[in-house]
């Protein structure tokens, strides 16, 4: 057995050659690609831890401003209720008042029509009563109605002021002496005696008949108005009812 | 047959005789330059199966010298690498009829053991520096100075030993079977030389990783660990 030196020597160098030449163009570059892909593979595990953060940031401050929003809208909506029932109530008691303005009027024209009706039904039934008294009253006519009416027509004139009984009685002065119906010549000369007599002087009387008196003795002249007569009390019952009512 | 201990030159460029093993390393040598120089042009982040195939050679190589030498593997890739992928590639190259391997001979092998022993002087003055290679002879004591001159010596000659008989012993094996039984009996013992070529680049491999990283942790241990002069 023995050793060929010179290829000992040339396989050494062919080993050497191949270590180098393999270490160059084969294990450098592929382990440099594979630590480039490994610095890939982090650098896109820190970006996607990185981007994984952010999104979780943002979806916490989503999940703020959701909350936000939330509280937000009830806040509003709380405002909105305390705004509405401030509306309601404040329109309620508007209602209320106006309703009971609404109340007050419409009592007060309720009551002011029932003042007006039963005012007017007081004129009417007085206007009545007194038109159904006329027509009693008017068959009531007869002697001792036109005594009664010239005692009461005598009353009257004595109850005048005195000067206007010497105004009505001078001289010159005409009075009018008005009846329901005519009177005789006799009946009219005592009837101005006693008038005169009652004026404290001759009057100067003259006699009208007015059938609207019902009945009764009226006299006027210059200074004085005696109404006596069932028109005139009539008239002043009317008015009187009508104050009433 | 020829002796797998004889080697037959071929021819001769000059005086050089140009041995089979030596024609046969060339064309081994070959294939990984031209696999890695056509494929290293192409690499990309993306990997094609071909690169992922390579890369995986890679990653394995890595981590083999990661979990034998405790060190990061960029120094000593390309050699170890290399190292495993040769022997490998010149075991296997016995499926090519006719051809013999490279490590069937003798001078082939004691060239790879050669530049083991080469790489770990190497290796050790750049960890430790001459001094600190030097003393890692020393260790664990000057009293062993001669044992680890002489197994540095002794252990690179049975790497080649090792290799050399493991590969000669098959194709020996082979050789004799197929001059007796013919044509189909020899292909178990073919598939086990195969085995056997496969693991013996393993373990050639290894056994440089660990006499390298022994020498390297030994040169940088007594600068790391030296104790501190005391002034007196």
């Amino acid at each position: 057995m023995t050793i060929d030196w010179w290829t000992l020597g040339i396989q050494t160098i062919n080993v050497a050659i191949l270590v180098w030449l393999l270490g160059r163009f084969f294990w450098r570059p592929v382990a440099t690609m594979i630590e480039q892909r490994r610095n890939v593979a982090q650098t896109m595990l820190k970006e996607a831890e990185a981007s994984q953060k952010k999104a979780a940031a943002t979806l916490t401050e989503i999940e703020k401003t959701r909350a936000g929003f939330r509280a937000e809208r009830d806040a509003i909506l709380a405002a909105a209720q305390k705004e509405a029932t401030a509306a309601a109530t404040s329109r309620l008691a508007e209602e209320v008042t106006a309703a009971a303005t609404r109340e007050v009027a419409a009592r007060a024209a309720i009551a002011q029509e029932r003042g007006d009706a039963e005012k007017a039904w007081a004129r009417s039934a007085a206007s009545l009563a007194t038109d159904i008294a006329g027509r009693l009253a008017a068959r009531l006519d007869g002697t001792a109605v036109r005594a009664a009416f010239l005692d009461w027509l005598l009353q009257g004139i004595r109850a005048l002021p005195e000067s206007v009984r010497q105004a009505a009685a001078a001289e010159g002065v005409s009075l009018v002496a008005t009846t329901a119906t005519p009177l005789e010549p006799v009946e009219q000369d005592r009837c101005r005696a006693l008038i005169g007599e009652a004026l404290g002087g001759n009057a100067e009387i003259a006699f009208r008949v007015d059938p609207t008196l019902i009945a009764g003795f009226e006299l006027s002249g210059p200074h004085l108005e005696v109404a006596n007569s069932w028109r005139a009390d009539l008239a002043r019952i009317q008015k009187d009812l009508a104050h009433d009512g | 047959m020829t002796s797998p201990l004889s080697s037959i030159a071929l021819f001769h460029l000059g005086p050089v005789p140009i041995s089979e093993g030596v024609v046969t390393t060339w064309a081994i040598m070959l294939v990984p330059i031209l696999g890695g120089f056509l494929l290293g042009r192409r690499l990309s982040l993306v990997p094609s199966p071909t690169q992922a195939f390579l890369e995986l050679i890679v990653e394995a190589v890595d981590s083999q010298i990661r979990d034998t030498m405790r060190v990061e593997p960029d120094p000593y890739r390309a050699f170890i690498g290399t190292l495993f992928v040769f022997i490998f590639l010149a075991n296997w190259v016995t499926l090519v009829p006719g051809v013999e391997p490279p490590t069937a001979h003798l001078e082939t092998d004691a060239a790879l053991a050669l530049l083991v022993f080469l790489a770990v002087i190497r290796f050790g003055v750049r960890a430790g520096g001459v001094r600190g290679y030097l003393a890692s002879f020393a260790s664990p004591n000057l009293v062993m100075v001669p044992l680890n001159i002489v197994e540095s010596l002794t252990r690179s000659f049975s790497m080649m030993v090792r290799l050399f008989g493991n590969v000669m012993s098959g194709v020996f094996v082979v050789g004799i079977v197929l001059s007796l039984a013919g044509l189909l009996v020899p292909i178990p013992l073919m598939a086990l030389d195969l085995l056997t070529g496969a693991v013996q680049a393993y373990i050639f491999a290894v056994l440089a990783m660990v006499f390298i990283a022994g020498v390297v942790n030994d040169a940088k241990r007594p600068a790391a660990t030296a104790p501190e002069r005391k002034i007196p």
